[in-house]
């Protein structure tokens, strides 16, 4: 007869201490987790399948009401209201991660081929105007697009706005203000892989005498793409959920489904559609962040591409 | 020949580019001395609107209200994710996926539906059991939920850079775990503990979506109140106000610069 099931053994004590360890060390901030952001998100989640009260609080019985107005059948029939705004945040994610892309891609380039001394203050030049405050980065866009402000007025002198109507509020601002908010994001991801790429693979390109643009689109963008990728999410997703620059730079016809959820908790007070929109939001989320990562992972740099 | 060229135009774009990025800051910089109140014409240089500052009590409480959060935030997240970072480390033989997702659910979640979840929850358990009013302390815990996944972040890799024979070594010299704790692991993260903390007191002044939406009427932060002078019709004082916290900036990516000469030196 063994007796370890009844006097612990040193091994057995050590696991138990292991696990105590592990929940003392762990529980605190698992808890707080939990308690401030599990239990929250998932009574958001529960919300958008209530009816709207009459106070905009949400009441049982459970129903699909939300998502019908998301897709926007109203008390007065369907308007496209509620998907032009889903249609425009995909447009605006879409061009600004695209024009991103454009920038940052030579930039993070260049940083690279600068000398070694330089490259971190150059980093730091690019970073830098991300760490003030987005409604003042905002604020100073506002600033330079109002009316009778010289590049508005350049724009009115070459036909491309109506006179005096400036460059803000508009889409156009709100791309800007997008591109001018993720660029540090598109750059530092970029110019990590710049900066490990295997130059010799290059110089065999050209010893094989590949044109330049051969040579570049079989020897170096390949080793850029996991940087390429990391960007992306680090851009995208954040951008379709955007509130504070198409609020401020956008006006009533630059919302964005931010704005459509933001509203309804505020101002128009219907909880469950805005919980609805959240739930969309989300689901984007995490079909970005799945799809880069199977991307990722068929390219081989799938280690890399963890934000 | 060709290559020449090449470098040519990307240093002509890399300028342009900083131009860019540096513009709308700089255009605040510079109404934030105008003499006139016009966001179109600088007329005269003057301090004007800093003086008007120093007489704004609602501003000045905006301050304090960004200040207390981001310390008290800060401090509380700094323990809790300490705590956690090491747990990750010392179990990470274990399966602990479960903590990662918990850990990453901060970091990936929309700015906006981490906002409104949080105000939808206060709401409804401040209505149910009087507890937790919007306010500072809404904001506070708020705050503490999205910097605890950077702490521990930063924890855990410095602990995972360290050699684990040092852990064995402190206990083979049959130091008790308190005496571990305090000569062997706080110093030798301190440099971790440190730049965690001002990562996250950087994000807790940075933040405005998640502020916005767990804040009471009393407790507006500088952001808050710099987003209703703005959506109350711009007012030049903003400019003002906004041009000390792009010094702060500035004065914190001179420091940070110095940092990493020495680091390197």
């Amino acid at each position: 007869m063994s007796y370890s099931g009844v006097i612990p053994t040193a091994r057995s004590r050590a696991m138990v201490r292991e696990a105590r360890h592990l929940l003392f060390t762990v529980a605190p901030g698992a808890t707080w987790i939990v308690i401030f952001l599990v239990l929250p998100s998932a009574y958001l989640m529960a919300v958008a399948f209530m009816t709207n009260g009459p106070y905009g609080l949400p009441e049982m019985p459970l129903s699909l009401e939300s998502f019908r107005r998301l897709a926007g059948f109203g008390f007065l029939g369907w308007s496209p209201g509620n998907l032009y705004t889903l249609l425009r945040s995909l447009w605006q994610t879409l061009v600004s991660t695209g024009l991103v892309v454009l920038v940052a891609y030579p930039i993070a380039y260049y940083i690279s081929t600068c000398r070694a001394k330089w490259r971190p203050i150059m980093l730091l030049l690019v970073v830098v105007p991300s760490w003030t405050n987005q409604v003042i980065r905002t604020f100073g866009w506002m600033n330079l697009l109002a009316p009778g402000t010289p590049l508005s007025s350049l724009a009115e002198s070459l036909g491309l706005i109506a006179p005096n109507m400036g460059l803000y509020p508009s889409n156009f601002a709100v791309t800007l203000g997008l591109v001018y908010n993720f660029l540090p994001f598109m750059v530092l991801p970029l110019y990590a892989a710049f900066e490990k790429l295997d130059t010799a693979q290059v110089e065999a390109a050209q010893d094989l005498y590949a044109s330049p643009l051969r040579a570049f689109w079989h020897a170096v963008f390949p080793q850029t793409l996991p940087g390429l990728l990391a960007g992306i999410v680090l851009v995208a997703i954040p951008a379709f959920g955007m509130y504070v620059i198409p609020e401020l730079l956008g006006g009533g016809k630059g919302m964005m489904l931010g704005n459509l959820v933001a509203n309804q908790f505020s101002g128009g007070a219907n909880w469950p559609l805005g919980a609805a929109g959240a739930i969309l939001m989300l689901i984007a989320t995490f079909v970005g962040l799945f799809a880069m990562r199977r991307i990722g992972k068929r390219l081989g740099g799938g280690e890399e591409v963890v934000i | 020949m060709r290559k020449r060229t090449l470098k040519r135009g990307l240093t002509a774009f890399w300028w342009l580019t900083l131009a860019f990025l540096y513009l709308p800051l700089a255009v605040v910089v510079l109404f934030s001395f105008n003499a006139s109140n016009s966001a179109a014409n600088f007329t005269d240089v003057s301090l004007r609107w800093y003086y008007r500052l120093l007489g704004n009590e609602e501003i000045l409480s905006a301050f304090a209200n960004s200040m207390v959060l981001a310390i008290v935030s800060s401090v509380v997240a700094l323990v809790v994710g300490c705590l956690i970072g090491y747990g990750m480390y010392r179990h990470r033989h274990r399966k602990l996926g479960w903590l990662i997702v918990l850990i990453y659910l901060p970091i990936v979640l929309p700015d906006i539906v981490f906002g409104i979840s949080e105000m939808a929850f206060f709401v409804q358990v401040h209505r149910l059991t009087g507890f937790l009013q919007p306010g500072l302390s809404t904001m506070i815990i708020a705050h503490v939920t999205f910097q605890i996944p950077f702490v521990a972040l930063i924890v855990y890799s410095r602990f995972v850079g360290l050699d684990p024979t040092l852990f064995e070594a402190a206990k083979d010299l049959y130091a008790t775990p308190i005496k571990r704790v305090v000569h062997f692991m706080l110093p030798t993260i301190k440099p971790a503990l440190i730049s965690a903390f001002f990562l996250s007191f950087t994000l807790s002044v940075d933040d405005f979506v998640i502020s916005f939406f767990t804040a009471g009427p009393e407790s507006a932060t500088l952001p808050i109140y710099i987003w209703g002078a703005i959506k109350k019709g711009v007012s030049p004082e903003i400019n003002a106000i906004a041009t000390l916290m792009i010094g702060a900036v500035a004065v914190a990516a001179i420091v940070s610069l110095m940092f990493s000469r020495r680091r390197q030196a």
